[in-house]
């Protein structure tokens, strides 16, 4: 494999920001044609996000403590949960239309433009209606962190592990991508993700062992959803950070070698 | 510019039992060679007819070309390239545009796509207008630019298809099916595109059309390729000639001529007054066109080729039959 210079690098990166910025404000564009949906979506995500503050509030008035978590430390991983998985929307929104790139044939024409294809199909339909959502979200995540009084050096760490958690979606929606291009399904496998991401929205303490070990190991949700309001609430052991460090690069790796694999199966449907 | 040698490409697929369990579980796959030990050379600035009926393997050839399938066995290198490769350098230099598939941006207008395509291939922007306003007064679709795409028609899309796969005067360009599903007139326009594209810009084309009008009126060289391999890779001329052995003798007639004379020289292929045609052995021509002036009077006469379908269609008869 060619190794590149510094400066090789800087011209790759800097190429690489525009394109994902010109695919930002183009997607921007798109979404931004059809009012009604736009209101409606929001909407959709407001009511959500209100019924599960709901639900939280409804657990805390019938019970003080959930599994030796107060309401504001509870209230902190849900929060908490809320921003990583709106920061993935944000980002990998394109994934979920990655069946209809692979079957109606654009996959073709992506693969063969000068820049990585994950600009395009991973990272290139950024979805501006949950930006809208994620100034509150980060500004309550704010309040609510403040509450629990974290140190400085937990705020690193909390920094690190939520750049981390970012990391191991990043790899998962890899995967989904490379499941797509093996088997032209992405709708369940993403449903799937979903499905499993949103057991990391409570403490994994509520989970009884094997399976809290298995959701925050194996999955591994709890290192990408819980670790950081853990370590954030200096809950977390320097083993545990380090082991997330470990698997997440080793998932990493796993998602690169797949989508490589799917590659060369790759068949070209249609043509 | 393209060296390809041995090339086989074998894609598997799975083969239904008609018995679910057995297809979920004990599933059977069955390969098929879409293209089988293809070798050919292709040198810069030529124009390729890639010919061949449905499913011959033409796409896939193209696609392995542009480095999107990986070939089965065999080895290919264009512009001294290992196409899978896809380096950035490599990828700049080729276009890849399909009649069927749609690349530019559906919600808006064909220019935001065109100011993509610029960044994407980091085109200096004095050169980026050139090349587009040039491209735009060829097709002469200037007014085009600024419609949504979803607002324009096949023909319309098509044009802008080609102008944003163009922009950066690729060195080597694959079009498959350019024309597909176009009106007569569209048809006729993105040829003339075509044809001045290539002789302004001086690219390699590699095109496989279903119209063989296509190719007649842009290629020099055919390839054609029958059940994944290639059975003719040739001048155009060469295969006129070779598989052309009538030609075609078109007269119009002056007054009312008896059947009787008209069946004296030939039984006449379509006979619709004043229009007469008669289809003659090229060996006869010269003996045939001498009776003709000799019996009937006639305004004019003209002696043809036949047309390229009639000829790749014997072609293929022949091909059959060597099978």
């Amino acid at each position: 494999m060619r190794k590149y210079t510094k400066y090789e690098i800087q011209i790759i990166m800097r190429h690489s920001i525009r394109i994902f910025w010109l695919f930002a404000r183009n997607s921007m564009r798109t979404t931004t044609q059809g009012r009604l949906g736009v209101i409606i979506f929001i909407l959709g995500k407001v009511i959500r996000f209100a019924f599960l503050f709901f639900f939280l509030y409804f657990i805390f008035s019938k019970t003080r403590i959930l599994k030796g978590y107060t309401l504001q430390q509870a209230a902190l991983f849900y929060m908490i949960f809320n921003l990583i998985d709106t920061i993935s929307q944000i980002l990998f929104r394109e994934v979920y239309r990655f069946r209809w790139i692979v079957v109606g044939g654009s996959l073709d024409t992506i693969l063969l433009k000068p820049y990585h294809p994950f600009l395009r199909i991973l990272v290139g339909g950024v979805d501006v209606l949950d930006i809208i959502l994620l100034i509150p979200y980060t500004f309550m995540t704010f309040i609510i962190a403040s509450q629990n009084a974290p140190t400085g050096f937990n705020s690193i760490i909390f920094l690190a592990l939520f750049i981390n958690a970012l990391w191991i979606a990043t790899s998962f929606h890899i995967i989904v991508l490379a499941v797509g291009i093996l088997s032209a399904e992405v709708d369940h496998t993403i449903l799937i993700y979903r499905d499993i991401t949103s057991l990391g929205r409570f403490p994994m303490a509520i989970y009884q062992e094997p399976m809290r070990s298995i959701f925050t190991f194996i999955i591994p949700v709890g290192i990408m959803m819980s670790f950081p309001s853990e370590a954030l609430l200096g809950a977390l052991s320097g083993v545990n950070i380090l082991i997330s460090f470990v698997l997440s690069s080793v998932l990493f790796m796993f998602a690169i070698q797949s989508w490589g694999y799917a590659l060369r199966k790759y068949q070209s449907w249609g043509g | 510019m393209i060296t390809v040698k041995h090339i086989t490409k074998t894609y598997k697929s799975h083969v239904q039992q008609k018995n679910l369990f057995k297809d979920i579980f004990f599933r059977q796959f069955k390969e098929k060679r879409a293209v089988h030990d293809a070798t050919f050379h292709i040198d810069e600035n030529e124009f390729i007819g890639f010919i061949g009926p449905n499913g011959a393997g033409k796409t896939t050839t193209l696609k392995m070309l542009a480095g999107i399938l990986y070939p089965t066995s065999g080895s290919i290198s264009v512009l001294n390239q290992n196409p899978f490769d896809k380096k950035k350098e490599f990828l700049k230099k080729i276009a890849f545009i399909m009649g069927q598939r749609n690349q530019l941006i559906w919600d808006l207008p064909a220019i935001d796509s065109f100011d993509l395509q610029c960044a994407v291939y980091e085109i200096e922007m004095r050169e980026y207008k050139k090349t587009r306003d040039h491209l735009l007064s060829i097709l002469d679709c200037g007014e085009l630019v600024d419609k949504p795409v979803k607002t324009l028609s096949l023909g319309e899309r098509m044009k802008m298809e080609l102008i944003a796969g163009l922009l950066h005067r690729p060195q080597l360009v694959f079009l498959d099916e350019p024309t597909i599903g176009l009106d007569i007139f569209s048809q006729e326009a993105i040829r003339e595109f075509i044809k001045e594209y290539q002789s302004t810009y001086k690219s390699t084309v590699i095109l496989t059309s279903h119209y063989l009008e296509d190719v007649k009126r842009l290629a020099k060289r055919l390839i054609i390729i029958h059940k994944g391999i290639i059975v003719y890779d040739g001048s155009l001329k060469n295969i006129i000639e070779q598989y052309s052995t009538e030609k075609r003798v078109k007269i119009t007639l002056e007054g009312h001529i008896s059947e009787v004379k008209i069946r004296a020289i030939g039984t006449p292929l379509s006979h619709t007054h004043p229009q007469l045609i008669y289809s003659v052995k090229r060996i006869a021509l010269p003996e045939t066109i001498k009776k003709i002036s000799e019996t009937l009077p006639f305004s004019d006469l003209t002696v043809e080729d036949a047309s390229i379908e009639e000829v790749i269609k014997t072609f293929f008869v022949e091909q059959k039959t060597e099978v």
